[in-house]
């Protein structure tokens, strides 16, 4: 209260500043030094005032400045300029198209821009040109390896699927650790409501419609956003109209996936063989073993050795992995005057994936209006609508071990079953006693048959309105909307295995999600005594945030014909539920730059929220930046090998209130509940949940950052290199009770993690020859992470290491540990030691190093990695000839170590009634003296004695990979031949994504998302080709 | 005018500030839950205690508790059953692997987690009925919540007496770590969360024998609101009575609560009709039994008991596949099942037809037991007995041959052999070890794939005999008799013991 009153104060003594210098009216235009082509739209300013104005059609402007005032020309993908005004009234400018360098524009927030020569923070920036058309379908999938600190994985392949962003390491335990997404000053509700498929609430842009996407990464960057901002922010900004000759753009492209990969898996034969000896290890007779085998495959048990031989073997994979499309249409309008600007932008795209039956169409339209009310008074207008329709994969959108799951049981069922009956129609319906094997379901009947579907509708749109005090003054009120609602549906046939005991089952989905916001900003600039610049944002912002989800699940319908829920005769159950949370803020920024040398601003914001116990209802977030631009010092001035050469140093705190679950927000988690649905014999009854926390706070971040950003023989090299340390305090933890108390745990802010980490950037322009140039970008960074502090009182594990573990549910679902003193995420489990060439068993290393079949755990339990990389980064190169331009971007993670789940069912050998890799077939134990890692087939890998002979480190696996994550090839066709078609502008182009991957992972996919099963049941990425056109009118 | 601009831009600024921070002491930051009630409010009505009451029915029916793991894993630890490894589900437990046993498949707190949730609501209730005011009319109904919440408390301590501590008269000395906590104060916020340690043995009985008397009590004032089987009631109440005494050796209190159930409503089930009455929803001889009544409590295709114990859908169709079928009899079982035979070579014993082929759809087909079929109209969905009328001979047989009282002994033994087409047995036939062996065996038999097995065997420290497929079997001294408490009890409580072994 006090600190807000005292920023009006600070406020209303700006504001009586009086404005006393003479103004000059100027004139001019603006070109390109390209080819001298006029440039509309090019931002015109005053240098410290938000006075300013853009150039019309014909590249020309008026504005009046003080003399000896800097103006500063700005324009997306040319380098800045400024003049200082003088007597002249005409003042011609021509802009450099540059790459990267200090001399951009970055937008921090709350409609604030910067020059990044004046920036304080780490950022990292990503044009909407390096990511159009790439066949994704959402903005998010398309940032890996683009931006130093910044991980993108596809949680799977799915079209427009969930992606996870984790901006500078994982830096909480179990809350989310999802960055803020604002799109266009909308702060994007990313909750995944979507039952039944796996969806991605950023779908709903066209990625096509982005000019540029931000990633605020450090506390001096991020900590405007307040509780928000501990895992970083993602600014996008969408394209704007462009004053001048209205522009229609046609863009078109279509491609195909195939899948990257298929798993060797067995014939029938070898299964036969494989699945006998597992009989036989076990104990039963090879006579007895050979029937009892064959009898399971519903074979003649009596079959000749010749007869066998002449098995036929089926490929599952091929059946259910198809070759997917891809087609996207995309219309945009772009033109305006100097009063009314407009983008208006349509699309249409349609992907299919590598599996029979899962798809995703999305339709959208996009339009953003500016209009210039009178010199004082500006409206900003977006409005975002889409409209997404997508098929998932049966069981579960995140995978999982679903018998009817595709994905999961392709690779598994066993090798003899055959697909279709010779009438063409399944083989080994329900009704027929579905296929032989634990994988009884025809996955092929179950993926046609079944109806598993999502349409996500949203809008997003806001308004805003600038009213211009004076020169130095400007008052921005801000109102958006960001809803979404999910209509998912899940039809299981009545003539499959799930619907066939229930003849039929429908469930359908509501989920209505309404995000409200509202904030006012003003802003004040000006420059005192010619080299005191300093500016000033005050805010205040209120955010309300509501979802109410329906959901009902009713059986037996009369035919397979009726799939809605009128149709069925049994209802099993209806829920309904509502959540919902409130904040309100106040903040503020001042900014100093002194003789555009010296950089310093503070930040620091008021939240409050409804989600925290009365006690800590509030947390202020403040930081302290500063920049010191070297270059501009009299050494190095004018130095031709050191261009640009900046400092910065920032320290500050942000806030995480991610509580509860990506897919559910925990909105009360201070309170103490009984919850309902504990019901009995058709009664209502209720039960204690949650065990009140009155204290309960936001989870801190700390974060200092030191950087540098260099440019280096005229900008030819530019860069920056960044170290920070990212400590994660009051992390919320399940506090474990004793299951005695009635509880298991209660939420305490009690945990600590810590992120350091070293971030490089590199662009360099490595040939320059005539037409022909190859510029490069590379980015690395390397983050330890470590848990440093967990509550004390956990009762440290009976083993060597006196390991302080805690286990606990993550924000994704994820039942993880926590272990003190090592990184998020480990694998701790005992120690595979191979085979005993005498025996074939499986033998492990107990705690001393000694073989033993039987380890004990804790006792014998270890630390082998974890899930998080130890570096992570890309490789772009670009070639230009002329008009025809080659990119190829390679993205590499290492260090990742992840159980392979899907494998692990494919190692069991034919423990059990699924079918194995041909690898672990060829390298199992057959006799004595074999030496081999894979142990001696045994039914249901548990020898006497023994434990599981899949278990421990025996298949946890390397899950690095360096991967062509693109290829592009376009050419620009010759503006002469354009113009025949009346096209300003024309350009083809085909493009390659995931074509090369390098891993030892021996699944499908490394890049994966484990949802609590791992990459069991996952729908892998797929390899994609695409060819376009996009033409300018 | 410009001032007067600046002072009115500058002063809605500053309302708007103002108004946000002063969210502080108003309610605009203020959100109340709407799907769920505050803990301080919600036992204060006779509806709230119904509701909480139903919570903690609610908590039985859990997979790790009479959903499946009372009956299927005490069947898989024991020796009536082979595991099938057609999902390969309740193989572990099958082969006694150590960790392997009571709610560890679905539940890293194994079904002591739920037993203890199921306490502490019990306790909130307990705390609460005394206080809250109802209308005369309510009083008996408050009486019957309080009987309920006795009775299934005292069956909860009962529960987690048979997983995780020896049984009194049978304690390996070496071994023993004594029983389980005991809580008798609801814990509604933090301060009131203890750290116990577990209470000896004798202790926790004498609190079980409390817990019945008072359920008794409480449920003979008001029998009309707690209806069997569905609900507890005196005639329950006095049965489990009847067997927490057997587990006691406490042999004539056995006999005294066993002959107080069996003159309740509740009858055996003649001969002609009992293996019908496996076949009707509700088992007519069920003194207690938990409902899935509904669709939404199905436990559904992967853990209900009808999954894990047979692959049918009806008795007498093997052209359909249901279920897993992971657990079926033993041939030795089946052959115990069929030893008594008729001139003509027929099976005497009428609970044979209990059992049958099940379908090759999984894999080879077994002989499954039927006991549980969807009997409430849907597939998984069956009421699980939890105590029947039959329990209650047996256990008087028992206590009398021990008091040596063997005439009455024999005469409850024939009671269940007459019922289930075996020819009575005399005094000369049956005697000594002999007789008690009998009912030993009538006790497998009667309550085969009902979970009574291995808690019978370890109440009288018997070695489980199993051959090689099913792990071999193990000695009664071997550890893992007892399952190990979990491990976040360690861990949160440094004045729990872990059981010997692990």
């Amino acid at each position: 209260m006090r600190k807000s009153l005292l920023g009006s104060w600070l406020l209303l003594l700006l504001l009586a500043l009086p404005a006393l210098a003479q103004d000059v009216a100027i004139n001019g235009r603006v070109t390109s030094s390209d080819d001298d082509s006029v440039l509309p739209g090019v931002s015109v300013q005053v240098r410290g005032t938000t006075r300013g104005t853009v150039t019309d059609a014909t590249g020309s402007y008026r504005i009046s400045a003080p003399k000896g005032a800097k103006l500063v020309y700005s324009f997306i993908g040319y380098a800045n300029q400024e003049i200082t005004v003088g007597t002249q009234t005409e003042v011609n400018v021509k802009l450099v198209a540059g790459a990267q360098s200090l001399d951009e524009v970055v937008v921090t927030g709350y409609g604030g821009t910067v020059n990044r020569r004046e920036f304080t923070g780490a950022i990292s920036k990503v044009t909407g040109a390096q990511i159009s058309n790439l066949p994704v379908g959402s903005f998010d999938k398309a940032l890996a390896g683009r931006a130093a600190g910044v991980q993108v994985t596809s949680a799977n392949g799915v079209p427009g699927g969930a992606i996870q962003i984790r901006i500078r390491g994982v830096g909480s335990i179990s809350a989310g650790s999802d960055p803020l997404y604002v799109i266009d000053g909308v702060q994007i509700n990313t909750t995944n409501n979507s039952t039944f498929t796996s969806s991605n609430p950023l779908a709903f842009l066209n990625p096509s419609d982005i000019e540029n996407i931000e990633i605020l990464k450090d506390a001096a960057a991020a900590s405007i956003y307040g509780s928000q901002a501990a895992n970083g922010v993602v600014l996008v900004t969408t394209k704007r109209g462009k004053a001048g000759k209205t522009a229609i753009s046609f863009n078109y492209y279509k491609g195909i996936s195939d899948p990257i990969k298929k798993l060797n898996v067995l014939n029938a034969q070898d299964w036969i063989k494989l699945r006998t000896e597992n009989l036989v290890n076990a104990g039963t007779t090879p006579v007895n073993s050979l029937t009892n085998v064959l009898s399971t495959l519903r074979l003649p048990i009596n079959l000749s050795d010749a007869d066998l031989a002449a098995l036929p073997t089926y490929d599952w994979q091929d059946a259910v992995y198809k070759q997917g499309q891809t087609n996207n249409y995309e219309l945009n309008l772009n033109g305006g005057n100097e009063k009314t600007r407009f983008f208006v932008s349509g699309s249409y795209y349609t992907q299919s994936a590598n599996i029979i039956n899962i798809d995703f169409v999305r339709g959208t339209i996009n339009t953003t209006l500016t209009h210039q009310i009178n010199n004082k008074l500006s409206i900003e207008q977006t409005l975002k609508l889409s409209t997404i329709t997508s098929r998932g994969q049966f069981g579960s959108p995140n995978g999982g071990s679903f018998l009817g799951a595709a994905a999961f049981s392709s690779p598994l069922i066993l090798p003899s079953v055959p697909i279709y009956n010779s009438d063409g129609s399944y083989y080994g319906t329900p009704a027929l006693g579905g296929i032989p094997g634990i994988l009884n379901q025809n996955i092929v009947q179950v993926s046609e048959l079944n109806t598993i579907r999502a349409n996500q509708n949203s809008f997003v749109g806001s308004l805003a309105l600038n009213y211009k005090v004076n020169d130095n003054l400007t008052i921005r009120p801000f109102v958006s909307m960001d809803y979404r609602s999910i209509r998912g549906h899940s039809f299981s046939d009545p003539r499959t295995a799930d619907g066939v005991n229930v003849r039929g089952r429908i469930q359908d989905q509501l989920n209505e999600n309404k995000n409200f916001l509202t904030n006012i900003t003003a802003n004040y600039n000006k420059i005192f005594a010619g080299k005191h610049d300093v500016s000033v944002l005050l805010g205040a912002e209120y955010r309300s945030d509501i979802n109410e989800n329906l959901s009902t699940n009713i059986t037996n319908v009369p035919t397979s014909d009726f799939q809605y829920a009128n149709a069925a005769a049994l209802p099993v159950s209806i829920g309904g539920s509502w959540t919902g949370y409130r904040k309100g803020s106040v903040f503020g920024n001042v900014k100093y730059n002194f003789n555009r040398k010296y950089d310093l601003s503070f930040i620091g914001r008021l939240d409050g929220s409804s989600r925290f116990g009365a006690n800590n209802r509030f947390g202020f977030f403040p930081s302290v930046s500063g920049a010191w631009l070297i270059s501009e010092e009299s050494f190095l001035k004018g130095n031709s090998t050191v261009s640009d050469l900046k400092l910065r140093a920032s320290f500050g705190t942000t806030g995480n209130d991610q509580l509860g679950s990506a897919f559910g927000a925990a909105n009360f988690p201070g309170l103490g509940l009984v919850s309902p649905g504990f019901d009995y014999n058709g009664a209502a009854g209720f039960a204690p949940s949650q065990l009140a926390n009155p204290d309960l706070k936001w989870e801190t971040n700390e974060t200092i950052n030191l950087g540098l950003d260099f440019g280096l023989l005229g900008n030819r090299i530019t860069g920056s290199v960044d170290v920070f340390q990212r400590t994660s305090k009051d992390l919320l933890l399940p506090f474990n009770l004793p299951f005695t108390s009635g509880y298991t745990t209660i939420a305490r802010n009690a945990g600590e993690v810590q992120n350091r980490g070293i971030e490089f950037e590199i662009n360099t322009v490595n040939v320059r020859a005539g037409q022909f140039q190859w510029k490069s970008s590379f980015n690395i960074t390397s983050i330890q992470n470590k848990v440093t502090k967990l509550y004390p009182g956990i009762v440290k594990l009976n083993n060597p290491d006196s390991t302080v573990l805690l286990s606990y549910t993550d924000f994704y679902g994820v039942g993880r540990n926590a272990i003190l003193g090592r990184p998020l995420q480990p694998a701790y489990t005992t120690d595979y030691a191979g085979v005993n060439p005498a025996t074939g068993r499986a033998m492990f290393y107990d705690y001393a190093g000694n073989i033993t079949y039987r380890p004990l755990t804790p006792r014998d339990q270890k630390y082998f990695g974890t899930e998080l990389p130890k570096f992570y980064g890309g490789f772009n190169n670009t070639f230009i000839y002329g008009g025809l331009s080659l990119d190829f971007l390679f993205q590499f993670d290492y260090g990742r170590r992840s159980f392979n789940s899907q494998t692990s069912f494919l190692a069991e050998n034919a423990g059990r009634n699924f079918n194995a890799l041909q690898s672990f077939y060829d390298r199992r134990w057959q006799k004595p003296g074999d030496i081999t890692d894979v142990p001696r087939a045994y039914n249901a890998n548990v020898e006497p004695q023994s434990v599981s002979n899949i278990g421990g480190t025996r298949t946890l696996e390397d899950a690095s990979y360096l991967r062509l994550k693109q290829v592009t090839l376009a050419y620009d066709i010759p503006a002469t031949i354009a113009r025949k078609i009346k096209a300003s502008k024309a350009r083809i182009y085909v493009q390659g994504a995931n074509l090369i991957t390098v891993t030892n992972w021996t699944s499908y996919d490394p890049e994966f998302l484990n949802f609590g099963s791992g990459n069991s049941g996952l729908v892998p990425n797929s390899k994609t080709y695409q060819a376009g056109i996009n033409i300018t009118f | 005018m410009r001032t007067h601009k600046l002072i009115l831009s500058a002063s809605l600024l500053t309302t708007i500030l103002l108004g946000v921070t002063a969210c502080k002491d108003s309610s605009l930051l203020e959100v109340k839950p709407r799907t769920a009630v505050d803990s301080e409010t919600a036992l204060k009505t006779i509806e709230g205690l119904d509701a909480g009451i139903n919570g903690i029915y609610d908590r039985l029916q859990s997979v790790v508790l009479y959903g499946r793991d009372m009956l299927a894993v005490s069947e898989a630890l024991g020796d009536n059953a082979q595991f099938t490894n057609k999902s390969g589900r309740l193989a572990n437990e099958n082969r006694n692997v150590a960790n392997n046993t009571f709610g560890t498949a679905t539940s890293s707190g194994g079904s002591w987690l739920t037993a203890y949730l199921a306490i502490n609501q019990a306790n909130l209730i307990l705390d609460n009925a005394g206080t809250v005011t109802v209308a005369a009319a309510d009083t008996a109904r408050r009486n019957s919540y309080q009987g309920q919440a006795y009775f299934l408390r005292a069956l909860m301590y009962h529960d987690l007496m048979r997983i995780y501590a020896y049984d009194p008269g049978v304690e390996v000395a070496s071994q023993n770590k004594g029983g389980v906590p005991i809580l008798l104060t609801g814990v509604s916020d933090q301060s009131k969360i203890t750290f116990p340690a577990r209470a000896p043995i004798a202790d926790v009985y004498k609190q079980i024998y409390s817990d019945l008397q008072s359920a008794i009590t409480a449920l003979g004032r008001s029998n009309a609101y707690a209806v069997a089987p569905n609900y507890a009631n005196v005639q329950a109440a006095n049965a489990l009575f009847s067997r927490v005494a057997l587990y006691n050796k406490d042999y004539s209190t056995v006999v005294r609560y066993a002959t107080a159930a069996i003159a309740g409503s509740i009858k055996l089930s003649d001969n002609a009709s009992y293996v019908g009455g496996w076949r009707a929803p509700k088992q007519p001889e069920s003194l207690f039994e938990v409902q899935f009544a509904v669709a939404s409590e199905n436990i559904g295709v992967n853990t209900s008991l009808q999954t894990t114990y047979t692959t049918l859908v009806r008795p007498g169709d093997r052209g359909t596949t249901g279920g897993f079928g992971d657990l079926v009899p033993t041939t030795a079982f089946i052959a115990d099942l069929e030893a008594e035979k008729s001139a003509t070579g027929a099976v005497l014993d009428i609970r044979r037809q209990l059992y049958e082929l099940g379908t090759a759809g999984r894999g080879t087909a077994f002989i499954e037991t039927t006991k549980f079929l969807g009997k409430n109209g849907t597939i998984n969905l069956d009421n699980v007995p939890v105590i029947r009328v039959s329990e209650l001979y047996l256990n008087r047989a028992e206590a009398n041959y021990f008091l040596g009282n063997t005439a009455d002994a024999l005469a409850d033994l024939n009671v269940i052999r007459t019922r289930s087409g075996l020819p009575a047995r005399t005094a000369t036939e049956l005697s000594g070890i002999a007789l008690l062996n009998e009912i030993y065996r009538q006790a497998r038999l009667e309550f085969g794939f009902e979970g009574h097995r291995w808690f019978d065997l370890k109440r009288t420290g018997k070695d489980v005999v199993k051959a090689t497929a099913q792990g071999g079997g193990l000695a009664y001294t071997d550890f893992r008799i007892l399952a190990p408490i979990p491990l976040n009890e360690l861990s949160t409580n440094v004045s729990i013991r872990q059981n010997f072994g692990y």
